[in-house]
């Protein structure tokens, strides 16, 4: 009987040990590469390996003109690798539990790789976790899906929002270097991009410089007309701002008149890019001029997690950056960063973005 | 039933609300609001001076004139016991008509904005015909048209700002006097809408179908013609005001109806038009829309967060409406006699 046992739970633990390998090997067969050795095709970018794929792009809310450079860039993106032989889109409308059922169905779709703009955050972390389950290589991006990465998703490629504020806190010592009053206009109200931002804003600059108004930022709500209300009252109420900070500078275009309306200088301006803010800079460099610095509005973070994703399903070299840095794209001070207005374009294409312009432009016809 | 007998009785106790010493007839709503809106500016002037100034004021008065204007086709739709939640809809559509149909090229403005004033008229016939013909529910009615205005507007712009015209943004911006001519344009929208319900024949009768619609139908007035007609003039207004949006912003987004939906109901209770119907008073419209607007930069001006913002603007609404919808007399009346029988009534 003791032997009869002891080999039951000798063979119990064998069988359980090769149920733990199967499983082991299920998640990350999938991935492809993360075992086996890095493939190349020849011509494509290092991340484009030789096993065939399909690929599916989701974006939670697809309709502005932000979201629409961006989807393109992505199909782009995936483009330039001939491994990927399917491209598959789906929009979330805005709508969770339609993002939710988007992400499930191209599991059992059957696609090797998606790349997830999560816009409802934790809302669509099971989603994301069943599919990573299901053995499709998941890569959220931009938003935070809360989870982590290896249990719910593959990996998560964030824009650094704090390198934004880095970059915006050096221009601005730059040109207020003895201290002033900074006016931060960011989104929604709580919202972390804006939050992240100010926090790196504040940690650079010293005590000299003062943030006026609501902190940590004047929730615009990225709204333009809502940004001409709160920006009006402002410049009322403070009779010096030397430095305006916005995370979307085109929504500014329609209130900087103000300034001059009442007999002010335009404050120096940091912020994204945007086609109809930079020929507004220029239109007004006769007459009103104003100093001006723009990051780039990172449309080019889905191309990051496009490589990541293609590159982990083909098994190709996966990229070692693990969130998107945006660059500083114009400097009005700085003569190696002209700012870039092509008034033949219109005004919502974001010019620091790898698509170019024109390509943009067409996107909405 | 019901519905109707209220609405009767609405009727016979809108007499009171005029003052009959005064020369011209003057609303207890339009008293209200304007000593409300004087006392803002009053309070403004005293606690939060930069609310006050130019500058100030010129940021809100374009906001202010379209609000006014949608207020002024909402209380319209009002008058008729209706309400109109293709406002939204409304506005955006006329935004993304005449921006992105331009598309920067001022030759193309004006036949844009015909473009947009057909399809005001067609949004506000489908509005009429649902609701006065076929009897439909306001509520559910509008909110279908606005989804179909939605409908409408992302197929032309799919969700994208566009910037606007300069010939649309200079009309909209330019001021004279320090006065915006956006503010002109609400001027002239309030002009029309009195003259056209107070001075003309139907006017009249488009108040009395409101106030009674059973006993207009028994005079042998076309209540049905003059219901469908309040949605239709009520898009014109709310186009008028999508326009102006197009040209005050620079960029405007495909949704900036949306903030305006309750605000023009909210200007027009404040501005002492009945929900139930009846009389419409379309100077204390305006001047709600000022009020409100105001308030907005007042609370600004504070410095207060956002949260404090929404709430007092919220609490100015709920004192507003409360002021005409509860009978304070009668509630104080109850009190105090509640109080005077209790000792007689407590055995001694």
């Amino acid at each position: 009987m003791r032997h009869r046992t002891k080999y039951g739970m000798a063979a119990a633990a064998l069988a359980a040990m090769s149920l733990i390998l199967s499983a082991c090997s299920g998640t990350s067969g999938a991935g492809g590469a993360s075992g086996g050795a890095v493939t190349h095709v020849a011509g494509a970018p290092s991340w484009c390996g030789t096993k065939k794929i399909s690929f599916a792009l989701l974006d939670g809310f697809g309709g502005n003109s932000w979201r629409l450079v961006t989807t393109a860039s992505g199909k782009a993106e995936a483009a330039k690798c001939p491994s990927v032989t399917k491209f598959l889109y789906a929009d979330g409308q805005g709508n969770t539990s339609k993002a939710i059922s988007d992400i499930k169905g191209m599991a059992s779709r059957g696609v090797n790789a998606m790349v997830v703009f999560p816009d409802a955050g934790k809302a669509v972390l099971p989603a994301l976790t069943s599919a990573y389950k299901a053995g499709v290589v998941t890569v959220p991006y931009r938003v935070d899906p809360g989870g982590k990465a290896g249990v719910n998703y593959d990996k998560w490629i964030g824009d650094d929002f704090a390198n934004d504020g880095n970059n915006w806190a050096a221009w601005i010592k730059k040109v207020v270097p003895n201290g002033g009053n900074i006016l931060f206009m960011g989104g929604p109200a709580g919202n972390s991009q804006s939050v992240t931002e100010y926090d790196a804003l504040k940690a650079n600059l010293g005590s000299s410089y003062t943030f006026i108004d609501q902190t940590p930022f004047v929730p615009t709500n990225w709204d333009p007309t809502l940004t001409q209300t709160l920006l009006s009252a402002a410049i009322a109420k403070y009779p010096k701002i030397d430095v305006i900070v916005s995370d979307f500078g085109p929504t500014l275009v329609s209130s900087l008149p103000l300034f001059t309306k009442s007999g002010r200088a335009i404050p120096a301006l940091a912020t994204s890019d945007g086609n109809s803010l930079s020929c507004f800079w220029k239109s007004q460099q006769s007459s009103h001029p104003f100093k001006l610095m723009t990051v780039a509005t990172g449309n080019d973070n889905v191309r990051l997690a496009v490589d990541y994703a293609v590159a982990k399903a083909t098994g190709g070299k996966i990229p070692t950056a693990d969130s998107f840095k945006s660059p500083v794209f114009e400097d009005s001070t700085d003569s190696s960063k002209p700012v870039d207005c092509q008034s033949s374009l219109p005004g919502d294409v974001y010019l620091s973005a790898q698509m170019p312009g024109a390509q943009q432009a067409a996107l909405s016809k | 039933m019901i519905a109707k007998r209220v609405r009767m009785s609405t009727s016979t106790r809108q007499e009171p609300r005029l003052l009959s010493s005064a020369r011209f007839p003057v609303s207890k709503g339009l008293i209200t609001i304007g000593a409300a809106t004087v006392l803002l500016f009053v309070v403004c002037a005293v606690f939060a001076q930069s609310s006050v100034s130019p500058t100030a004021l010129q940021g809100m008065l374009p906001i202010a004139a379209v609000l006014a204007v949608a207020g002024l086709g909402q209380m319209l739709v009002v008058q008729q016991g209706g309400i109109d939640l293709s406002v939204a809809g409304a506005m955006s559509l006329a935004v993304v008509t005449v921006t992105h149909l331009p598309d920067q090229n001022n030759g193309l403005l004006l036949p844009s904005v015909l473009l947009a004033v057909v399809f005001a008229v067609v949004a506000g016939l489908a509005n009429g015909l649902l609701i006065g013909a076929l009897g439909l529910n306001p509520i559910i009615a509008t909110l279908g048209t606005n989804a179909l205005l939605y409908g409408v507007n992302l197929g032309i712009s799919g969700g994208r700002p566009t910037i606007t015209t300069t010939a649309l943004q200079n009309v909209m911006t330019d001021s004279v006097l320090g006065i915006p001519y956006s503010v002109f344009f609400a001027i002239a929208a309030l002009v029309l809408v009195t003259v056209l319900v107070r001075r003309t024949v139907p006017g009249r009768r488009f108040e009395f179908i409101g106030a009674n619609p059973r006993a207009a139908r028994a005079v042998g007035l076309r209540t049905r013609l003059h219901q469908t007609s309040a949605y239709v003039w009520a898009q014109l207004l709310y186009c008028l005001a999508g326009v102006m949006i197009a040209g005050i912003t620079a960029q405007p987004s495909a949704y900036s109806g949306d903030s305006f939906l309750l605000i023009s109901v909210a200007v027009v209770v404040l501005g002492g038009t009945s929900l139930l119907g009846g009389r419409g008073f379309p100077l204390a419209t305006v001047i709600a829309a000022v009020f409100l607007q105001q308030l907005v930069q007042f609370v600004l001006a504070l410095g207060v967060s956002t949260a404090i913002q929404t709430v007092v603007q919220a609490a100015a609404l709920a004192v507003g409406v409360s002021l005409y919808t509860v009978d304070w007399p009668g509630i104080w009346r109850r009190v105090t006699g509640r109080r005077r029988r209790v000792p007689t009534a407590t055995p001694a």
